[in-house]
C-alpha cells in the first residue's frame, strides 16, 4: 500500500497542496489508512530530527548574510567594480551584468536575491544606455541563476544534508559550472553585440579608476574568500563559515560602509528567518519522505523503470536531464531537489554516476528551471522588477537559455568539469 | 455573512498579534544563533578553548525560530506550491478546491499537534539536553539541565500557530466563496516586524 505514496504525492502537488503538506500527507494518510499509527509517529519524529541539525543551520546564516549584503549597498560596489574592468566593451553593461552576477553569487547563493538586487539597478541603467528593455531583463534573469551554482549555495547545502554529501565538495564542484554559464552568456553577448548593435561605453576606465573601484569592492569581495578559505582550510565547518559570513556582512554594512544602522537589523533578521523557516520545515518533511521512500523501495522501483527504458547510462542521463528540465518548469530548485534527490539519487549512483557529479547535474538543471515558464520564479521576479510581461522576457531569454542547456549537457557528459576541483582539494576520491 | 466576517476579523487580529510576537522572538533567536556560533569560533580558534554549549544552544534557537516564524510564512502564501491548476479552474471550483486542500492541511497539522504534544510530555521529552542548563537559584549556584521537551515544544508551537493561521485562511476562503472578499482585512505582503 505504501508504494502508492509517490503517485498520491504527485496528485496532491498537482492539485496545489503546498509541498510541505504534500510530503507528509501522502505517506501519512496511507500509513493511517493501513492502521500503522505508530509509523505516523515515526514520520513526525523524522521531521523533527531532520530539522534538528547543526549542518542545516548554515541555511539561515547564509540567508542572513545574503540579506545583509543586499540591503547594505554592496551590490552597487560590485557593479562599479565590474564596470571599471569590462564596461568599455561593446555590450559593456550586459557583460557587467553577467560579471556582477558571478561576483554576487560568491556572496549570496540565491538567484532571486541576485535578480532583485542587480535587476533594479542594471535594467534601468541598460535601458538608459540604449539597450532594449527586454534584452536587459533577459540577461539579468539568465545570469541570476549563477547565484545558487557558484558557492556559497543554499541548494547545495540542502542537497548535501538530504543526501549525506560533503558541502565543501559540492561548493567546489559548483565553481566551474558557474564560470561556464557566465562565460557562455558573455560569449552570446559578444556574438550578439555587432548583429544587434549593442551600445558601447563612451570611454575606457583609467587604471586609477579601476584601482579605486577595486578598493571599494574589496570588503564585499573578501566574503567568498572567508567562506571558502575557512571551509577548505579546515578552520571552520560550513555552518561556522556561514555564521562568520553573516557576522562579517553585518560588520561591513554597519562599521565600514555605514550603509545600514542597527535599526535596520530586526527587519533583516525577520526576512531571513521567515525564508529559513520554510526551508527548514521542507527539509524536515523531506527527511521523513526519504525514509518512507526507502521503506517503500521506491528507488529500486524507479531503477527498474529507468532500466526498462534503456540500459545505457548515457541515454538515461539524457532522460534524467529532460525530466529535471520539465520538473524545473513547475517547481523551485530547492523543493525539487528535496523531492527528487532521495528518489533518483540511488538509481543513478547505482549506474555508476559519481554522487557529486549527480548533485551538480540536478542543481544546475533545476536552477535553469527557474527561468522556464510556467513556474519560473526568477522570470516572475524579473518581470516584477522590470515591469515587462513574463512572456516577453521568456522569448528574449531564449538565446541565453540555449547556452545554459548546452552547459548542462557538457556538465552531464564530461564529469571532469565538476569533479576536478573537489578532487584536487582532496574532498572526493 | 456579517457574523462570519466579524469572526474572521477577530481571528485576523489575534493571529496578527501572535505572529507579530513570533516574528520578534524568532528574529531574536536568529540574532543569538549568529552570536553563539561566532563565540564558538572565537573561543575555539582564538582562545584555544572549545565551548560545549553554543552548538546545542544554536540548534535550540534554530528550531524555535522556525516554529515561531512558519505561521507568518504560511499566512503570507510563503509555502511553496504549484498553484497552476487553481488558476485555470473556474472561480467557484477553485475556491472549493482551495478549501479542500486547506482542510487536508489542517488535518495534517492537527494530527501533528496531537503527536507533538504526546512527544513533549512523553519519555523522550524528559531526557535532558547534553549541554544546556538554567540557573535554579538566585545566586546562580545551582543549575538544572534543560529537558529536551523545551526544545521539542518549538515544533508544537509552530504547528499550533499554523493551525490558527489555517482556521483564518479557511474562513477567508469561505467568505470569499460567498462573495464577501471585499469586507476582509488585507494580509500584508510586506515582511517586517511592524507590518501585518
Amino acid at each position: 500500500m505504501l508504494s502508492f505514496f509517490l503517485p498520491l504525492f504527485l496528485v496532491f502537488l498537482f492539485l496545489g497542496l503546498p509541498v510541505f503538506f504534500g510530503l507528509l500527507a501522502a505517506p501519512g494518510l496511507l500509513l493511517w489508512a493501513a492502521g500503522m499509527e505508530r509509523d505516523v509517529t515515526l514520520l513526525y519524529r523524522n521531521v523533527y530530527n531532520g530539522m534538528d541539525s547543526f549542518p542545516l543551520m548554515a541555511i539561515p546564516f547564509f540567508m542572513l548574510a545574503g540579506e545583509l549584503m543586499n540591503r547594505s549597498g554592496i551590490t552597487m560596489r560590485l557593479v562599479e567594480f565590474s564596470q571599471a574592468l569590462i564596461g568599455h566593451l561593446r555590450g559593456g553593461l550586459a557583460h557587467v551584468n553577467v560579471m556582477s552576477s558571478m561576483l554576487f553569487a560568491g556572496l549570496s547563493g540565491s538567484a532571486v536575491a541576485d535578480v532583485s538586487a542587480l535587476g533594479s539597478m542594471l535594467i534601468p541603467a541598460m535601458e538608459k544606455q540604449g539597450y532594449k528593455k527586454k534584452f536587459a531583463a533577459a540577461i539579468t534573469a539568465a545570469s541570476a541563476i549563477i547565484g545558487p551554482i557558484i558557492p556559497p549555495s543554499g541548494i547545495m547545502i540542502i542537497y548535501a544534508y538530504v543526501m549525506g554529501e560533503s558541502v565543501a565538495a559540492l561548493f567546489l564542484a559548483g565553481i566551474v559550472p558557474g564560470i561556464m554559464i557566465g562565460g557562455g552568456l558573455m560569449l552570446v553577448i559578444w556574438l550578439m553585440a555587432d548583429k544587434y548593435d549593442l551600445p558601447r561605453a563612451t570611454r575606457k576606465a583609467t587604471w586609477g579608476e579601476r584601482g579605486k573601484a577595486s578598493l571599494h569592492a574589496f570588503w564585499p569581495l573578501l566574503t567568498p574568500v572567508i567562506i571558502l578559505g575557512g571551509i577548505l582550510g579546515g578552520v571552520m565547518t560550513p555552518t561556522e563559515a556561514a555564521a562568520v559570513a553573516a557576522g562579517y556582512a553585518l560588520f561591513v554594512a554597519i562599521f565600514i560602509l555605514r550603509s545600514m544602522t542597527w535599526r535596520d537589523i530586526p527587519d533583516v533578521l525577520v526576512r531571513s528567518g521567515i525564508t529559513s523557516a520554510v526551508v527548514l520545515l521542507l527539509v524536515g518533511a523531506a527527511m521523513a519522505f526519504k525514509t518512507v521512500a526507502a521503506l517503500a523501495r521506491t528507488p529500486e522501483q524507479m531503477a527498474g523503470f529507468f532500466l526498462t527504458l534503456s540500459d545505457n547510462p548515457l541515454v538515461l542521463l539524457v532522460l534524467l536531464n529532460l525530466l529535471l528540465f520539465i520538473v524545473g518548469m513547475f517547481l523551485d530548485a530547492g523543493p525539487a531537489i528535496i523531492i527528487l534527490g532521495p528518489i533518483l539519487g540511488p538509481v543513478f549512483l547505482e549506474l555508476g554516476v559519481h554522487p557529486v557529479h549527480f548533485a551538480i547535474i540536478m542543481a544546475v538543471n533545476l536552477t535553469v528551471g527557474l527561468l522556464t515558464p510556467p513556474m519560473g520564479l526568477v522570470l516572475f521576479v524579473t518581470s516584477s522588477v522590470s515591469g515587462l510581461k513574463v512572456e516577453t522576457i521568456s522569448k528574449a531569454i531564449l538565446p541565453f537559455l540555449a547556452v545554459e542547456v548546452v552547459v548542462i549537457f557538457l556538465l552531464t557528459y564530461i564529469p571532469a568539469l565538476t569533479l576536478t576541483i573537489p578532487r584536487l582539494f582532496g574532498f572526493i576520491n | 455573512m456579517g457574523a462570519l466576517v466579524g469572526i474572521a476579523r477577530l481571528i485576523a487580529v489575534v493571529n496578527a498579534s501572535l505572529l507579530f510576537a513570533g516574528r520578534w522572538l524568532g528574529a531574536a533567536c536568529i540574532g543569538f544563533m549568529v552570536a553563539f556560533i561566532l563565540a564558538q569560533v572565537f573561543f575555539r580558534y582564538v582562545l584555544g578553548n572549545a565551548l560545549a554549549w553554543p552548538e546545542e544552544a544554536s540548534r535550540f534557537l534554530m528550531l524555535w525560530s522556525a516554529g515561531l516564524m512558519i505561521g507568518t510564512a504560511w499566512r503570507r502564501g510563503g509555502l511553496v506550491a504549484i498553484d497552476m491548476l487553481a488558476i485555470l479552474l473556474p472561480r467557484m471550483i477553485r475556491h472549493i478546491l482551495t478549501l479542500a486542500l486547506l482542510g487536508l492541511s489542517m488535518l495534517i497539522l492537527w494530527k501533528g499537534l496531537q503527536i507533538g504534544l504526546k512527544e513533549v510530555t512523553g519519555i523522550s521529552g524528559r531526557f535532558a539536553t547534553d549541554s544546556l542548563s538554567v540557573p535554579v537559584s538566585l545566586d546562580l549556584s545551582e543549575w538544572k539541565k534543560i529537558p529536551k521537551a523545551w526544545m521539542m515544544s518549538s515544533m508544537v508551537v509552530g504547528l499550533g500557530m499554523m493551525l490558527a493561521v489555517g482556521v483564518e485562511l479557511m474562513l477567508r476562503e469561505v467568505i470569499t466563496l460567498l462573495g464577501g472578499a471585499d469586507d476582509l482585512p488585507a494580509i500584508s505582503e510586506t515582511v517586517s516586524l511592524g507590518n501585518e
